[in-house]
């Protein structure tokens, strides 16, 4: 598993985290959809070789804002930039693997048709990169099997298939593990790691917290802001809690009593984007977040 | 343009629909069972005998219009194709009414009263004719053959009169007998693929945008270019196999012979073509491109595979209504005539008649205009197709 990761990102990978350009960059990245701010002035750096999670409810703006790092909407705003290189640019999109939240793949067509079809398009011929590939996500058996007759969870592997069969040096995730099963989620993470030690940045979103210990690296959103950066432990000893789920309550400008805001777009409560990673002087009670601590 | 994601989207189409058998049929068979079936409809018609009824208040003079009617009635017989049932003795108007009224009757004539005075005065005769008014177009044609009929009679209701002249009927193009479906053949194989194509990629191209495939297909580095090339080379070739089956099926006729138990039949519509078929086929191949990119366009206003069906009746049948070939252009009231020109399954219908019924070839200025316009309308909605693919990068 980790040999094909890092043989192939051999070629494209940034070198060991340190003191390199980040991979994933944006400067006051802003969408609005009519007079909602699906993201809001968001500024973030990430580094190669690292697995960044992105954390926040549903219709918090993860999706917007990963379709603006990736190039797939013009932000309204300010600006994205890949591997140094500003986005959209069609070029970059060769070097980015993109898994959308629905599983985008062909239902009619075989496993082996449509990772050939995706292979294709991001310009890879190597029929054994292909089973590479596919070995990697299970699926090497099922090279004739309709997509239609996969296992949801088969589905999903298929569709990160899809996403990593050119190798790319940079791995977006939306939600990849909704909907499968804890064994092959698991899979999915130790996977995730082979890439990063091989080098890749990934960017995952997730809106289930158990999975935030597994990154490097976790950015909370809400309301379009990213309104705390740092790694689950030093996110959990600024807030105070013993777990993350309390964090991003106490965070998003609640006490932590169950206010309904987490389940929908609640209303803006961080202030302003999270411009660096942790900082050491920030107190207990987390002063990211600000106002929301009395 | 990158050549080999073109054919990577090509591929994929065609992967899909070899895996789809109903599709298939629909493409290749279902067109040529509603042809055959329009065919047999149309060639094989049953000519049902006009029931006529006949009121004289004329007296003597009228009795004598009725008895030539009913000599003429028979010597007509079935050759002729048309055939009056006339009637041996005539009835009173009221009787003829309630007749008409219980579909006894189909058509009723009245020699009135002053009839006599016209024959014997030689000022002309003035008929009354009854019908149903339930159905113009057929009661139009049962009062023409009873006119005829009436005009073979002349004769013998005017002695010594030498009758109307006969007509004999030659045409330039194509055969004085041909059918309705030897005229609207041409229509049909340019109608059906578009309309099928049509349809087929709006709900393909709508599953990609539902599916999340088009997203997918969006963050790899092919243009939106390359996708619609990619569509409208792999609907392509289900529309060339298509256009080639079905005038595979218009044109030829095979006699088989009797065998064992079996009668002699014919394969084939045998319609007679008289022009290139090369220059049907590109007219019928450009309709098709100008549909691949219709079907994207439309798939940006639709939710679901029904809201697509929902284009048929907005899209396809006023395109079907305004061609041409139901009513002639020039016949339209003004404000449609424009409508209609503007329109590219009129410039296909036209182009098709002219190649196929009229011989024309590649100097025609008709099959020059006709091609001209369809390419240019295909072109635009590549364009239009293009464009609603959204994404940020070209």
């Amino acid at each position: 598993m980790t040999d094909v990761a890092s043989r192939s990102h051999g070629e494209n990978a940034t070198p060991p985290a340190g003191v390199e350009a980040p991979a994933i960059e944006a400067r006051d990245l802003v969408k609005t959809f009519g007079s909602i701010r699906a993201v809001d002035g968001v500024s973030i750096e990430l580094r190669p070789g690292r697995i960044y999670g992105l954390l926040g409810p549903n219709g918090s703006g993860k999706t917007t804002l990963i379709r603006l790092l990736v190039g797939l909407a013009r932000p309204t705003s300010g600006e994205a930039r890949l591997l140094g290189r500003p986005v959209p640019s069609r070029e970059l999109l060769a070097r980015v693997g993109y898994m959308t939240q629905a599983d985008g793949i062909y239902p009619e067509l075989s496993v082996w048709e449509n990772i050939r079809f995706f292979a294709a398009l991001y310009g890879s011929f190597d029929r054994l990169r292909l089973v590479d590939t596919l070995r990697v996500v299970g699926l090497a058996d099922r090279v004739d099997t309709p997509a239609l007759q996969l296992s949801g969870g088969m589905r999903r592997r298929l569709s990160l298939a899809c996403a990593l069969v050119h190798q790319p040096p940079i791995v977006v995730l939306d939600e990849p593990t909704v909907g499968i099963d804890p064994a092959l989620r698991v899979q999915f993470w130790r996977h995730f790691r082979s890439l990063s030690a091989a080098g890749a940045t990934l960017l995952v979103s997730s809106h289930v917290m158990d999975e935030a210990d597994r990154c490097d690296e976790l950015l909370f959103i809400l309301a379009g802001r990213i309104f705390a950066r740092g790694t689950s432990a030093e996110l959990r000893q600024r807030a105070g809690t013993a777990n993350l789920e309390e964090a991003y309550l106490r965070f998003s400008g609640d006490g932590g009593d169950g206010d309904p805001r987490l389940l929908g777009d609640g209303p803006r409560a961080g202030h302003g984007p999270a411009d660096g990673g942790p900082r050491p002087d920030d107190g207990p009670t987390g002063s990211v977040a600000g106002g929301g601590a009395e | 343009m990158n050549p080999r994601r073109v054919a990577a989207v090509v591929r994929r189409i065609v992967a899909q629909f070899r895996r789809d058998r109903r599709t298939l049929a629909l493409i290749f068979v279902v067109p040529i069972v509603i042809a055959a079936l329009l065919g047999w409809v149309l060639r094989d018609q049953q000519t049902v005998p006009v029931r006529l009824g006949v009121v004289n208040e004329a007296g003597p003079v009228g009795q004598r219009i009725a008895d030539a009617l009913l000599a003429a009635g028979s010597a007509h017989g079935a050759d002729s194709g048309s055939s009056v049932r006339v009637p041996s003795s005539t009835i009173s108007e009221s009787t003829a009414r309630s007749e008409l009224r219980n579909d006894q009757l189909d058509v009723v004539l009245v020699i009135p009263a002053d009839a006599a005075a016209g024959v014997t005065s030689g000022h002309g005769v003035h008929l009354v004719v009854i019908t149903q008014g339930a159905n113009a177009p057929t009661e139009g044609g049962e009062i023409a053959q009873v006119q005829q009929l009436l005009v073979g009679a002349i004769p013998t209701i005017i002695p010594g009169s030498p009758g109307l002249p006969t007509i004999q009927h030659e045409t330039v193009f194509g055969a004085a007998n041909a059918d309705l479906f030897d005229a609207l053949s041409p229509f049909f194989i340019g109608f059906f693929v578009y309309f099928l194509v049509f349809i087929l990629t709006g709900i393909s191209f709508l599953r990609e945008r539902v599916g999340g495939t088009l997203e997918r297909l969006l963050a790899t580095p092919v243009t939106k270019g390359e996708i619609v090339l990619g569509y409208t080379l792999g609907f392509g070739i289900f529309a060339t196999l298509q256009v080639i089956v079905l005038m595979a099926a218009m044109l030829i006729r095979i006699d088989v012979p009797a065998m064992g138990p079996f009668g002699a039949f014919v394969l084939g519509l045998a319609v007679p073509s008289v022009g290139s078929p090369w220059i049907a086929f590109l007219i019928a191949m450009l309709l098709a491109i100008g549909a691949v990119s219709l079907g994207i366009f439309i798939s940006t206003f639709a939710r679901t595979e029904f809201q697509i069906l929902q284009f048929i009746p907005i899209v396809i049948v006023p395109q079907a209504l305004l061609s041409g070939i139901f009513w002639r252009i020039d016949t339209l009231p003004a404000l449609l005539q424009p409508v209609a020109r503007a329109l590219p399954l009129t410039y296909a219908a036209d182009g098709l008649r002219e190649v196929m019924i009229q011989g024309s070839g590649w100097s025609a200025p008709g099959v020059q205009l006709d091609l001209a316009v369809l390419t240019a309308v295909a072109a635009l909605f590549v364009v239009l197709a293009a464009a609603t693919i959204r994404r940020e990068v070209a």
